[in-house]
């Protein structure tokens, strides 16, 4: 038990990226109403990407940290400009079968084109080594995971709550008929919100790829697990993504350690337990 | 009146079809009949909760691989145990799972049903995977059919032809009740309920509670479809249970249609016929299917009933939706 302080900084670094890929979900949802179903798709792409940018062209992580987000950026608004806007008069029914097909078809050509097989990305350098706290050596990596999220949610929240932009996004979540009456561009938002969140999910892939490693099925790991975070936290709430995330990291963590057999099982145990409290999540809003 | 006895009719003439199938279909042939009958059941019911009630679940899987499950379970387990008691206790675990779940999840709508009943199906699929002393995990389990014992005699169903007539008799008889269904006024208040909610309770009916009678039914359906899947393959792994199931009966629901009864039993034939071609061909069916999927939401949101439908309405035209195109086009033909 003595290596509890150890099992706490797993938690902690888990649920890093936990929030980074369930922040661009929760946006999107919070924003458009869309649930993205291939928002895991698109981080397996990033992950995947940043090994063909370290492992085989500039052996540099910090370029694939900038690049594949910019990528996927570019993708998301595609995705949204030439499908998703196109579907959306069928109401959620159609944006959800969509995004669900567009998963399949992502994961699917990632591995026509990577293989079917795990690919190990390294980083170098500064974040290889490791350090020492609470007396225990670990690895500085898992600790850059856990700021970077602090990071990019920092970020977020500043962007939300202090600008110009933040006004209009949280206008257009409001009531989208009103602000476009304004004079706000809405279907540019959503589309800027939803490449925005796509290039999220892009950069969670590059964070992923040295700490969980690349393999074929990481989209549908991280899925379920994202899209508990945003039932537990209430859908659309930033704020509830980040307390759900860090609950969920640790549960995971000490699941493991304290009863191995049950950890799969505990966190929808938890969504279980918060659904019967709270149906509309812990800082969800009740509709 | 006219359209019930056309209906009837249609009913009596496929029944007479199905059972001369035997002496015309190879084994192999007839192996997949088999199994578009019993998707045919899991799919009508998924699209009671879909196409009728307008509830998106990504977690039908759940139920039929429970009924599935429940029966290898039943069967190794208890010795001797009779054919019919393991059809009745795989329904009745699945009408339990229903009201639970049912219980828990339908107070969400939309999007947010589809993802609880989504993390739901993974829940269990989880359980099934890690619970080896039981479920197998990833081997599966084994079983062989019981006889079917009718009184007074009792008639092996190891040769693919006996168990077929079986599966087309419950089978069948579960379809048609299904359609009974959706002309009782149960089933009419599902659909109204999903046109204007606020409209029936104010007319004093309680949603809630028949929603989660819906939800149960269609559950205690597609249980009953996993129940046949076992005895058909006579064997169950967890992929009976997990989230692809789901997504499988969901295209086969959304090729067909969504809007006419018939219209998921379409969707099965083309799916169970084209994923048969096309894994000898490739191994890249996901890749089709997502594909299908996009097509299918972009171009043909109706599903292929529906263009049948529309070709039907071009050349014997009953132009009854014209200029009225809200309600009229919405209403679910039965």
């Amino acid at each position: 038990m003595s290596d509890i302080p150890v099992f706490f900084l797993h938690g902690l670094a888990y649920a890093g990226l936990l929030f980074l890929v369930s922040s661009g979900l929760t946006l999107i949802f919070g924003m458009m109403n869309v649930l993205n179903f291939a928002h895991a798709a698109m981080y397996m792409v990033g992950a995947y990407l940043s090994y063909t940018i370290i492992m085989q062209l500039t052996g540099q992580f910090w370029m694939a940290l900038m690049i594949c987000p910019v990528i996927l950026f570019i993708i998301g608004a595609l995705v949204e400009r030439f499908l998703l806007r196109r579907v959306h008069a069928q109401g959620h029914l159609g944006e959800l079968l969509l995004t669900f097909g567009l998963a399949y078809i992502i994961t699917e050509l990632v591995k026509w084109y990577w293989g079917n097989y795990p690919l190990a990305v390294n980083v170098t350098g500064f974040l290889s080594g490791s350090i020492t706290i609470f007396g225990f050596i670990y690895p500085i990596y898992r600790i850059f995971v856990f700021f970077s999220a602090v990071l990019v949610g920092g970020i977020m929240a500043l962007i939300l709550y202090k600008t110009r932009l933040g006004i209009i996004l949280r206008a257009s979540v409001n009531d989208s008929e009103m602000t476009n009456t304004l004079g706000v561009n809405v279907p540019l938002v959503f589309m800027g919100v939803f490449a925005f969140g796509t290039a999220l999910s892009g950069f969670a892939g590059v964070i992923a790829g040295p700490f969980l490693s690349t393999f074929p099925g990481m989209a549908q790991e991280i899925l379920i697990d994202a899209f508990v975070v945003i039932v537990v936290g209430g859908f659309g709430s930033l704020g509830g993504a980040v307390v759900a995330a860090l609950l969920i990291g640790q549960l995971q963590s000490f699941g493991v350690l304290l009863i191995p057999k049950l950890s799969v099982a505990l966190i929808y145990l938890l969504m279980a337990a918060v659904l019967i409290i709270k149906p509309s999540g812990l800082f969800g809003e009740e509709s | 009146m006219k359209q019930k006895s056309i209906s009837l009719i249609t009913i009596v003439v496929l029944f007479l079809v199905g059972l001369f199938m035997p002496f015309i279909l190879k084994q192999y042939h007839l192996n997949m009949l088999t199994e578009i009958i019993i998707f045919s059941l899991y799919a009508v019911s998924y699209n009671l909760l879909l196409g009728y009630a307008g509830l998106l679940s990504f977690g039908h899987a759940a139920f039929f691989g429970l009924g599935a499950f429940v029966t290898a379970i039943a069967i190794i387990h208890i010795p001797g145990i009779s054919l019919w008691n393991v059809i009745l206790i795989g329904v009745a675990a699945t009408v339990v799972a229903g009201l639970i779940l049912g219980g828990l999840l339908l107070r969400h709508k939309g999007s947010y049903f589809a993802l609880l009943t989504l993390a739901f199906n993974a829940l269990f699929y989880a359980v099934a995977t890690k619970w080896h002393s039981v479920t197998g995990g990833d081997d599966g389990l084994s079983i062989t059919r019981p006889n079917l014992a009718l009184g007074f005699t009792s008639i092996p169903l190891s040769s693919l032809t006996t168990f077929y007539y079986l599966t087309l008799v419950i089978m069948g008889a579960a379809i048609v009740y299904c359609w009974y269904f959706t002309n009782t006024a149960m089933g009419k208040t599902v659909v109204l309920m999903r046109e204007n909610e606020d409209r029936m309770k104010f007319l004093g009916y309680n949603t809630n509670i028949s929603r989660l009678i819906l939800f149960t039914f269609t559950g205690a359906l597609a249980g009953l479809a996993g129940v046949f899947y076992t005895f058909h393959f006579q064997f169950v792994s967890i992929s009976a249970i997990s989230p692809d199931m789901t997504t499988a009966i969901l295209l086969m629901v959304f090729v067909g249609g969504t809007k006419i009864f018939w219209g998921p039993i379409l969707g099965v034939f083309v799916y169970v016929i084209f994923q048969n071609y096309l894994s000898n061909v490739t191994d890249r069916w996901p890749l089709f299917m997502g594909l299908i999927f996009v097509l299918m939401v972009l171009y043909v949101p109706g599903g292929l009933s529906g263009v049948i439908m529309n070709i039907k309405q071009r050349f014997f035209g009953k132009k009854n939706n014209n200029g009225d195109k809200t309600a009229q086009a919405e209403e679910v033909i039965s």
